[in-house]
């Protein structure tokens, strides 16, 4: 009885098992890459206007609800009217071709459009407001913000990284005063974080409900 | 919907009766008769497969494959990139993300209520009513929510049509501009049709331009309107006044066929007030309320005594009851259709309780029994107490009859038409012939929210801009005015009735606001606007008391005729939800299970079990109804509680442009009937044809597993009641558990319920859809039971088919806090929260449906296909953004409305302080005319939901299988007069 397999086989059967390798990686990583969030993260995200918080914040010293209003008082932050920018840019750097597409919007009405940076799935039901009134600062989700020119993402914003802090709030707690300041550092945040628990009236046993984020 | 027969069923049912013991309460003819097929549907309770095609192997798995093939593709798309578009100068006042209140008023199916609309960021998306509008006092029923999804229709009509061709409000200007020629110079030859005037402004308007043309003729044309009542008063009194009705100081009330919880104007405030004296521990004590009527309405449903007498025949009782209280000794002695017991009950009553009792006649009979009923009101000393009359904002008398219309067109006097927001060529009486007549006039322009049939048949289309998208006022029948303020820009090119009179006029100013504002300081110049438009209500606009002498010589010689015996009587009435045809194409309304037939998508001819078993009929069965030359096909519906030989159809629909929604479903009743007779008619055929449809009834979906347990509603007289306070309850005990304690949290919502003032009109049902994005699903799937209310409301009967008691019951998620559902899910997709909310978390959610199949109470829907509309731009504005849009093949339930709690979670956590008792109320305790529903918190020992759990009449549903709902009930009680307990 003659031999069912050649002798050259079993170099196709291995080529064959890479090839198979290869398109479940290629696939795997296509479908990584579809899914995924618009912008990486850690890579700044490009604006009609290439606003920089490094120097508004940083050099300027501008408070955050200068700009971003109702953090304090409703789920959204704000996203700055024209108006607000023209608070100043009325008076400088009018002619910066930088601030073209803002002038140009404010002439003539037709509003800008920001690109999201931070963008959370419609079933999230995310409130600024309460987290800045139980002491949960603005760098704990949005990092040195002070220091990037252009805003990028720096955290994954997945249910995972939110169940971090809402099973374990403590170790992240900041008092009231501390909340909006972006380069405090806590000298003993365990006590520090126990005290606020209990200063903030923190019901641990809810915050891994399902209802308080999904409705 | 098997199709038993009706011999057999009322045989069965007799027998079944006739050795019961204690209540029983029965929802559909077939359960009462313990029909095998009905059986099977209550052993799957759960939508029947049988309704599939049979499917082969091959077919079936290519479907497969295509479907992994399908999902694989869905898959391979990240989130789309969203952007942020700031204003450029922010309105004042609007924080982001936060929703605003507006007061404003709505005209809606023959009634004016005051509502606050909820607006997302310019978008309104939700109704509540207006406590400080006396015509709503915060609650709206079910017909108000349903304006927010008629502003946001795709199908309105978005553009001016000439003669069916797209045109432009500029050319229809310049058209305008030449009308002064095509009419006499005095106006003769110029016509208008509008519905029934509400708004002052609209009045001032309309007198000016008479003003101008004297000649021009103006008719107020609505198919429901109460021209009787007005008719009446003016008999009574000889001069037109309203009727204002105290429902919350009468002790006994009667009603002549006054279904004044479910049609009449005023009703959500009657309602409210009616329920404030149904607690049976209330210092004021229980009413006792006596309905006749021929088919059941609401307010048939809440009657302690259902006396069933046809349409006609009501008129002769009235008189008798009349002259037995020594009113018109002339009148005619009527043949007794109540007994001498029951006459004797009645008078007895009405005499004891002088001043504090009240006869109410319906919109449906005619003037004189109006009349009649406020004699009786007088004799009885009831005027000032329980009823008093107010003035009229108009003169009603000089109303234009619509006839008057038909002959100016015969006669060729009509140059030009002009229908304001009227659909007569649908809705006018049929002996009108003006859908005909309609073509003879050289110059028709319509004016409405619809391209409808009227609009078909003009010259000119233009389109309406909606109530919320407009500036107006409008005023109740006892004249308390107030304003209608827009909640956003007109989305299409539309404009206000104001608007398109100052156009038609040739006015200077043709700005809606500058109208409005206008007439007010012209009427009102002490009036501060700003208040008036932020309140609502504009301060002391009610009308004043009137001077009334009551006359009774136009009631001598009147006779009415009394139906013949074996002779048939053709009974309209406007349609529970889609009311006279204007709601056909709002999918909320027609989805609504009609009380009390729980038809949906259709009309029926509601007949009663006697004449279906006269007749051979079943559900379903096609009958031509044929009256004075005229007839229709209709299928009929057998309906427990209608008088024997009283046929009844419904107003409303049978459209044929009403929209993608509205058009070709059910019958057109209008085509039966005539302006001499719009209500009743005498001599009515029917004949089979042998045909038949399936209708889609909702009324044995979800049924409860109640085999061997007590029933689900639990139902007493008020003297067993007073005797022993907790029969309700009576063998109630929570059995032990070996399940452990679900976490005790901060808070413990519950939710109660008092059967004894619902009053089964759904607005619950609709607010609950409003509030939670919930779908539509349409005729095809209601009838495989996949409706997807959060929240019905069941309807029972107990007693005899021939006139049985109702009652009604609201069945949200109980939010068990031992729920079966949640043992069975296989991927935690039902959890408990800390709070004692039973969640549904659409993201983990399979679809494996066990939870529903392990729910008693049958309240988990499932998305068998995907119902939310997610393509239709205005349908993605309509919803509300608190709320997940749920997608195909996830399941979803009532949630206490979580976006509500979370929401007062948030702003009372912020402040360190407890959720205040009250600051959290569910949408479908918001919409409760009567106040049925409370919700609260448990921990709070003082909360309003403590306190009414802990009345007697409290009670668990299904409390045997040891669920511990968080919803509880309170017992129905009755309050039959005692020398006619027996038949209660």
């Amino acid at each position: 009885m003659s031999q069912v397999f050649s002798p050259s086989f079993g170099l196709y059967a291995k080529l064959a098992l890479l090839g198979l390798l290869l398109v479940v990686v290629s696939a795997g990583s296509a479908w990584r890459g579809a899914v995924t969030d618009p912008h990486r993260l850690g890579e700044p995200v490009n604006q009609p206007v290439p606003f920089s918080h490094k120097h508004h914040v940083d050099d300027d010293g501008i408070d955050c609800r200068f700009c971003h209003t109702s953090v304090e008082t409703s789920a959204f932050a704000g996203i700055p009217p024209i108006a607000t920018c023209m608070t100043c840019h009325s008076q400088l750097f009018t002619d910066a071709p930088m601030l073209k597409p803002l002038i140009d919007s404010w002439k003539s009405g037709v509003p800008l459009r920001w690109n999201r940076v931070y963008q959370l799935p419609d079933f999230v039901y995310f409130n600024h407001s309460i987290h800045i009134a139980k002491g949960v600062g603005c760098v704990s989700c949005h990092g040195r913000i002070d220091k990037m020119p252009l805003t990028q993402r720096v955290v994954p914003l997945s249910m995972a990284w939110c169940l971090d802090c809402h099973r374990q709030p403590q170790k992240f707690l900041r008092p009231h005063d501390k909340v909006f300041d972006l380069a405090w550092q806590p000298k003993d945040q365990k006590k520090l974080g126990v005290e606020l628990l209990h200063q903030y009236h923190i019901d641990t046993g809810r915050m891994t409900d399902c209802s308080l984020c999904h409705r | 919907m098997s199709s038993l027969r009706i011999e057999h069923a009322a045989a069965l049912a007799r027998r079944k009766l006739g050795d019961a013991t204690g209540p029983r309460f029965w929802r559909a003819l077939e359960e009462l008769a313990d029909d095998p097929g009905f059986k099977r549907e209550l052993i799957d309770a759960l939508p029947q497969f049988s309704a599939f095609a049979a499917m082969d192997r091959r077919r079936f798995l290519q479907l497969l494959g295509a479907s992994l093939a399908f999902a694989g593709l869905a898959a391979c798309s990240g989130p789309p990139p969203e952007q942020i578009v700031p204003w450029e100068t922010p309105p004042p006042g609007v924080t982001p993300d936060t929703p605003q209140f507006y007061a404003t008023t709505l005209a809606y199916a023959g009634d004016v209520i005051g509502v606050l609309v909820t607006s997302h960021m310019g978008r309104p998306t939700k109704i509540e009513g207006n406590p400080l509008h006396p015509a709503s006092l915060g609650a709206t029923g079910p017909m108000p929510q349903a304006a927010v999804l008629e502003v946001w229709d795709p199908d309105r009509s978005q553009a001016p049509l000439y003669r069916g061709h797209a045109a432009t409000w500029q050319a229809f200007a310049a058209d305008v501009a030449m009308w002064p020629a095509s009419f006499a110079r005095d106006g003769s030859g110029l016509h208008v049709v509008s519905d029934r005037v509400v708004s002052p402004t609209l009045r001032a308007q309309r007198e000016q331009w008479m003003l101008r043309y004297p000649r021009m003729h103006w008719y107020e044309h609505a198919p429901v309107a109460q021209d009787h009542a007005e008719q009446g008063a003016m008999l009574a009194f000889g001069k037109p006044v309203a009727t204002r009705y105290h429902f919350e100081k009468a002790d006994v009330i009667l009603s002549l066929e006054a279904d004044f919880l479910g049609d009449m104007p005023g009703r959500v405030a009657y309602a409210h007030a009616f329920a404030e004296r149904r607690n049976p521990s209330a210092p004021a004590g229980m009413n006792r309320l006596y309905v006749l009527e021929a088919t059941p309405s609401i307010t048939g449903t809440m009657a302690d005594h259902r006396w069933v007498m046809a349409s006609s025949s009501i008129a002769l009782f009235a008189l008798e009851l009349a002259r037995a209280l020594g009113i018109g000794a002339d009148a005619p002695v009527a043949p007794g259709s109540l007994s001498a017991k029951q006459h004797q009950a009645l008078q007895s009553d009405l005499l004891a309780h002088r001043g504090r009792c009240l006869v109410v006649a319906g919109g449906s009979q005619p003037p004189q029994v109006h009349a009649i009923a406020h004699l009786l009101n007088d004799k009885l000393g009831n005027v000032g107490h329980t009823v008093d009359y107010v003035d009229v904002p108009e003169d009603v008398t000089k109303r234009e009859p619509l006839g008057a219309l038909r002959n100016a067109i015969m006669a060729g006097q009509v140059q030009r038409l002009v229908v304001l927001d009227s659909n007569l060529v649908y809705n006018a009486p049929a002996d009108l012939q003006l859908s005909r007549l309609i073509k003879q006039v050289p110059h028709v322009v319509h004016w409405g929210l619809y391209v409808d049939e009227t609009a078909q048949l003009a010259e000119w289309h233009l389109p309406a801009s909606h109530v919320l998208e407009s500036w107006s006022d409008a005023q109740t029948d006892d004249g308390v005015a107030s304003i209608v303020q827009p909640l956003i820009d007109p989305l299409y090119q539309g404009r206000s009735a104001h608007e398109f009179l100052a156009l038609l006029m040739g006015e200077p100013v043709q700005d809606g606001l500058a109208i409005v504002q206008a007439q007010w300081r012209l009427q009102n110049p002490a009036m501060a606007w700003p208040d008036s438009v932020r309140t609502g209500v504009i301060a002391g606009s009610g009308g004043k008391l009137a001077q009334i002498d009551v006359r009774t010589d136009d009631l001598h010689g009147w006779s009415p005729q009394a139906l013949q015996h074996g002779a048939l009587e053709l009974v309209f009435r406007p349609d529970p939800t889609v009311w006279d045809g204007r709601y056909a194409n709002n999918g909320w309304l027609q989805e609504l299970p009609k009380p009390p037939t729980q038809l949906t998508w259709s009309n029926a001819a509601l007949i009663s079990p006697q004449l279906a078993k006269e007749r051979a009929l079943a559900n379903g069965d096609v009958v031509v109804l044929a009256c004075e030359g005229r007839q229709v096909e209709a299928p009929v519906w057998i309906t427990p509680g209608q008088a024997a030989h009283s046929v009844t159809v419904h107003l409303g629909y049978g459209r044929k442009r009403a929209g993608r929604v509205g058009n070709a479903l059910g019958f057109d009743a209008y085509a039966l009937r005539t302006s001499n007779q719009p209500w009743t008619v005498q001599g009515l055929a029917l004949h089979k044809t042998g045909r038949s449809v399936t209708l889609a009834s909702t009324q044995t979906h979800f049924a409860m597993e109640t085999e061997g347990s007590k029933p689900p509603v639990r139902s007493l007289k008020l003297a067993d009641f007073e005797r022993d306070p907790d029969a309700a309850e009576e063998g109630d005990k929570t059995p032990p558990s070996i399940y452990p304690e679900q976490p005790q949290g901060e808070y413990a919502w519950a939710m109660a319920i008092d059967l004894n003032v619902c009053i089964g009109c759904k607005g619950c049902t609709i607010a609950c859809q409003a509030e939670n994005n919930i779908p539509v699903v349409g005729a095809d799937q209601v009838l495989r039971e996949r409706e997807m209310h959060w929240i019905r409301v069941d309807r029972y009967y107990s007693g005899s088919a021939e006139n049985p008691v109702t009652h009604n019951q609201p069945v949200p998620c109980m939010h068990c806090e031992h729920a079966p559902c949640e043992l069975v899910c296989p991927v935690g997709a039902t959890v408990h929260d800390d709070e004692g909310l039973n969640l549904q978390v659409y993201n983990r959610c399979i679809g494996t449906r066990w939870c529903s199949n392990n729910c008693p109470y049958k309240v988990r829907r499932f998305n068998f296909l995907q119902f939310s509309d997610l393509t239709t731009e205005t349908w993605k504005a309509q919803r509300n953004p608190e709320v997940s849009v749920r997608s195909r093949g996830v399941m979803e339930k009532c949630t206490y409305c979580i976006q509500r709690i979370e929401n007062a979670h948030i702003a009372a956590d912020r402040e360190q302080r407890r959720i205040a008792d009250g600051d959290i109320v569910t949408a479908c305790q918001a919409a409760c005319p009567t106040q049925a529903i409370t919700f609260g918190d448990l921990r709070d020992p003082h909360s309003a939901v403590n306190r009414i759990k802990a009345s007697p009449r409290n009670y668990d549903v299904l409390e045997e299988l040891n669920t511990r709902p968080r919803t509880s009930y309170l017992a129905q009680v009755r309050n039959p007069h005692p020398d006619l307990e027996d038949e209660a």
